[in-house]
């Protein structure tokens, strides 16, 4: 299967999860497909328990400018927070830090267009969640799984210096 | 001052750290580590500005690990003194009734869950979003009648967001910002309450919140037009900076802050939920 055709199957379950995780109700909003993938991400933890937050973070940033999220967690819940991006070719990565900047990340995973952090914060205060999304366009030009792959036909418009990206969180 | 934690929650707090920290030595190899820190005051990026306000449901969820408080005894709808024609009242308001259904879910009240139900589309009218807000309050009203109490909070979870969604549409964002304020107030005021019967440390530090009582005047502040400047909205902004005094800079949060916390809410709920309880003349009554 190609990296392309694996893409367009990724887009379309994202957003079928994004409709199961919209409680199964009408979506009246945009579909973001960033934080579609942020939700693809976060599935198999709500089989683990975790309530996924409809609310969520997104837009357009620079590849490799750093994002920083802030976020009140609770002493003695247990949180995920999951980052997307449906760029082809995009990567992204998200950690999590203290007020002080000191990680508290217990666990995490990386897998291209989408990633998740965990964390049991040991107080209860604001916290900083950072997503970089990477993304290099001559490298993608030369990558022989996107030929062929044209974004603009996808709906998602050429490359103009940003790239889309999305966060969401679950606790339980 | 050291602060310590009970036994049963350290040892609970150990346990999983533990595990966590195996499970997460086998996921994070294959990929580049975190920095163990960074500089948060001088930030090479961008800071997102948007604010996600936890659902009441996040603090329950605690209060619920560290001693089950009666949910059922927390349940007290608005007495409907809602000014109809005051939209941002109406939002808070809404707001309000979301957080008490979080409140009934937790207390596994069907009969008070589609009560709820019922008021969010009534309200929901009121504001004009009845189209969007119909189809969640039907599920809410369904999920309980199945006593499907995740469904439940999924759907007061959407409710909230598919209402500030589309307020945000209608270039309304002052309302949206009113409804979270609404939910946050109320989620607040009963969290208090149960604290105030059973004190400890652990439970108040759930009330350490300063970056949202920052966030939630700022949202005051930016109020635009004559509905920012109502007698009510200014009650809530005041309650707003004593909240703020209480809690910032607390090392510990006492018994005393949190009555004081439970009374403060409460009286900025009354701007807009409950009734004003006249305390002079209740004490004179008896």
């Amino acid at each position: 299967m190609t990296r392309y055709f694996k893409t367009i199957t990724r887009r379309v379950s994202a957003f079928l999860i994004a409709l199961i995780l919209a409680g199964g109700g009408i979506v009246y909003a945009f579909v973001n497909e960033a934080i579609s993938m942020a939700f693809e991400a976060a599935t198999p933890y709500v089989e683990q328990g975790f309530e996924v937050r409809e609310d969520t973070w997104s837009g357009e940033v620079e590849p490799g400018k750093p994002l920083l999220v802030r976020h009140q967690l609770f002493r003695g819940n247990e949180y995920w927070f999951w980052a997307g991006t449906s760029w082809p070719g995009a990567t992204v990565e998200v950690d999590i830090f203290d007020s002080e900047g000191q990680s508290v990340k217990l666990e995490g995973f990386s897998k291209g267009s989408y990633s998740g952090v965990r964390t049991l914060p040991g107080k209860t205060a604001t916290y900083f969640v950072r997503v970089i999304v990477e993304f290099d366009p001559e490298k993608a030009a030369k990558d022989p799984e996107l030929q062929g792959f044209n974004p603009a036909a996808d709906g998602v418009g050429e490359f103009t210096g940003m790239v889309d990206w999305g966060l969401a969180y679950g606790y339980r | 001052m050291i602060k310590t934690f009970p036994h049963d929650l350290n040892q609970l707090f150990a346990g999983i750290l533990v595990m966590a920290s195996v499970s997460g030595f086998m996921l994070a190899s294959g990929q580049d580590e975190a920095p163990a820190k960074i500089d948060l005051t001088n930030f090479p990026g961008e800071i997102v500005e948007k604010v996600v306000v936890p659902i009441p449901a996040e603090i329950f969820a605690v209060l619920d690990k560290l001693g089950e408080p009666n949910w059922g005894s927390g349940i007290e709808l608005p007495s409907g003194k809602v000014a109809a024609n005051d939209r941002s009242l109406l939002a808070l308001t809404f707001g309000g009734l979301v957080g008490e259904g979080f409140i009934a879910v937790q207390a596994k009240d069907a009969e008070e869950i589609q009560k709820i139900g019922r008021e969010v589309l009534k309200l929901s009218n009121a504001l004009g979003l009845a189209v969007a807000v119909r189809p969640h309050s039907l599920s809410i009203i369904e999920a309980a009648g199945d006593k499907d109490w995740k469904r439940v909070r999924d759907e007061l979870d959407s409710t909230q967001q598919t209402v500030r969604v589309t307020m945000e549409k209608l270039r309304d964002e002052e309302l949206s910002n009113l409804v979270s304020l609404g939910g946050w107030l109320r989620g607040t005021n009963v969290v208090t309450t149960f604290i105030s019967e059973s004190f400890s440390e652990d439970k108040a530090e759930l009330l350490n919140q300063p970056g949202l009582i920052s966030h939630f005047r700022e949202v005051l502040e930016m109020m635009e037009g004559p509905s920012g400047k109502t007698p009510a909205m200014r009650a809530i902004s005041v309650g707003l900076a004593r909240l703020e005094s209480i809690v910032s800079g607390a090392e510990i949060i006492s018994e005393e802050d949190v009555g004081q916390l439970r009374d403060i809410t409460r009286s900025m709920l009354e701007e807009f939920y409950y009734e004003k309880i006249d305390l002079e003349a209740s004490k004179a009554a008896n």
